[in-house]
């Protein structure tokens, strides 16, 4: 087993500047596909995150008496599409304007009596936090005389999830293409690297070198590439997210309500290595084919 | 069965006029399968170019044979049809005991590990040392450091470049990396030897000492073909002979090839 190192060993030194080739457009590739990944998992982050702020506030009628607003609570409480259930009273909700107001809190001064309404804060269950699961709610809601209006809108989720899909799908696709120009250009190059050594693949035929002798240190090298294009580029994104977390995002990250960005997940990292080293075998299997079978 | 092994058969002579010249039936005896035996063997080409025809002999263990013939006679394509690097058209063909008119891909290499080949254009690795071109057929085999060190070295030794071992071959004169071509191909230590125009590029005394040493490789035990197109040469060192002209043998001073194996 050591031949087989030693030899893809001295081959990589040998066509140093093929194979350097060879490893930078490797990594250039999978550099591209993990930032597309990055920006993919962080929206999906943030969606799940925006997702979860999806309210229905339902606002009672003056009328309510304190007893009928828990009677109340229970009933929304125990619908399927229902989460959890706060209640704000007519007070708080004028302690809230009060606060929101700040220096203006004068405008209030001049009022006989409290206008706001009392009113339930609703969140929604993950399955239903979506237009579709809103407007059910809210068609069930309305059928309970107490409540005197509601306040809901998924209008804006589904455009940005729209949206989200549509990326995700041109990143996908981009990606895919990306990684397969890279693959024909890879397989290219150990082709190239193979027929620089024909002669001494001759000899070896000629001697009695199975075919598996002759391929080993071809596949080593293609392993090699994969995996340490894969880890360069791995450690590249590394960098350039440290870089852009401190540089661009810290400063401006209360725009997206101080969203934590992300970088790739263990799966995504392990995915890397992976395919690193998919890419490398394949590769190698496709131009070996040619000129280093028996 | 182990389908690498060589194939052995008992050969059955028919109640017939034999090659001894009186009627002979030797049905079960044993025979140990001549390193070379062809029969009928033909080999053309898509564009229609037949470059050997009905091609039959018999070179026994321990001869020196050689193959004689103009550029173009056919030596070459003979040789590589020996060695398996192309398929023969027609008949059957025998080199160590393997069937190669029914050789499978995956033998090929089991076939090759028995065979010592010199190549006409020499084949040797230019960024290898001559030690480590010598050295590899013994790695092929998988054999352990000690042992490839030792028959390197032995075979070195036998062709008289001991002390070159470390040097690249481009730092040896042609009959030094004629002689290191040689050594790889006796290092396993193989029953036969094929060497296609092993003298083609250098001079007529280097030409004679490479001969020399193929003669005595030969007396070790090792069945010699050797190819070329001087008939000087062939002169030089009497030995038998066979004569290829436009891919037929014009002239043989081997015995008749014998009856191919029958079903026992």
């Amino acid at each position: 087993m050591g031949f087989y190192f030693r030899q893809a060993g001295q081959n990589l030194v040998q066509n140093f500047g093929m194979n350097a080739l060879t490893l930078g457009t490797i990594t250039f590739a999978f550099l591209i596909f993990g930032l597309f990944g990055i920006v993919a998992h962080n929206a999906r982050a943030l969606m799940e995150e925006w997702g979860g702020r999806i309210r229905v506030t339902a606002y009672l009628a003056d009328s309510v008496p304190a007893e009928g607003a828990n009677r109340l609570r229970e009933q929304i409480g125990a619908l399927e599409e229902v989460q959890a259930v706060s209640f704000r009273s007519k007070e708080e909700a004028l302690k809230t304007l009060e606060g929101k107001l700040a220096i203006r809190t004068g405008l209030l001064k001049g009022l006989s009596r409290n206008p706001l309404p009392a009113s339930f804060e609703i969140q929604l269950k993950p399955p239903f936090r979506d237009k579709e699961g809103v407007d059910r709610l809210a068609a069930k809601l309305k059928g309970i005389s107490e409540i005197a209006d509601l306040q809901y809108g998924a209008e804006w989720i589904e455009r940005f999830s729209a949206f989200l899909v549509l990326l995700q799908v041109l990143g996908a696709g981009m990606s895919a293409l990306l990684l397969l120009t890279t693959f024909l250009i890879v397989a290219h190059m150990i082709r190239l690297n193979i027929f620089s050594r024909r002669e001494e693949i001759e000899v070896m035929r000629a001697v009695g070198a199975t075919s598996f002798f002759i391929r080993a240190p071809f596949y080593l090298e293609g392993i090699f590439q994969g995996l340490a294009g894969a880890g360069l580029a791995w450690a590249g994104l590394y960098g350039l997210y440290q870089l852009f977390l401190i540089q661009v995002y810290d400063p401006l990250k209360v725009l997206l309500g101080n969203f934590p960005l992300r970088f790739l997940p263990w799966e995504y990292s392990a995915g890397f290595i992976v395919g690193g080293v998919l890419l490398g075998i394949l590769g190698t299997r496709v131009a070996a084919g040619r000129y280093a079978g028996v | 069965m182990d389908e690498f092994a060589p194939v052995e058969e008992t050969y059955k002579i028919a109640p017939e006029i034999g090659p001894l010249g009186h009627t002979e039936f030797l049905e079960g005896i044993h025979l140990e399968p001549a390193p070379i035996e062809m029969s009928g063997v033909c080999k053309s080409y898509e564009e229609g170019r037949q470059a050997l025809a009905d091609i039959s002999l018999r070179i026994e263990k321990g001869k020196f044979v050689y193959l004689l013939g103009p550029n173009g006679a056919g030596k070459t394509t003979l040789f590589r049809l020996l060695y398996a690097a192309e398929g023969l058209t027609r008949g059957e063909l025998r080199v160590n005991g393997y069937e190669l008119h029914r050789l499978k891909n995956r033998q090929v290499p089991h076939l090759r590990r028995s065979l010592g080949i010199v190549f006409q254009d020499l084949k040797l690795i230019p960024r290898w040392t001559v030690f480590e071109n010598v050295s590899f057929a013994l790695r092929v085999l998988g054999r352990k450091k000690r042992e490839i060190a030792e028959k390197a070295s032995q075979a070195l030794q036998k062709v008289g470049l001991n002390g070159k071992g470390h040097f690249t071959p481009d730092r040896l004169s042609a009959g030094e990396q004629q002689r290191a071509a040689i050594a790889r191909a006796i290092v396993n230590e193989p029953a036969l030897l094929l060497a296609d125009e092993p003298t083609g590029n250098i001079d007529v005394r280097t030409a004679e000492d490479i001969v020399r040493l193929f003669e005595e490789i030969n007396r070790g035990g090792t069945t010699v073909l050797f190819g070329t197109h001087d008939e000087g040469l062939a002169a030089f060192l009497p030995k038998e002979r066979v004569v290829l002209e436009q891919g037929r043998i014009v002239e043989s001073t081997l015995d008749p090839a014998l009856p191919g194996p029958t079903a026992a």
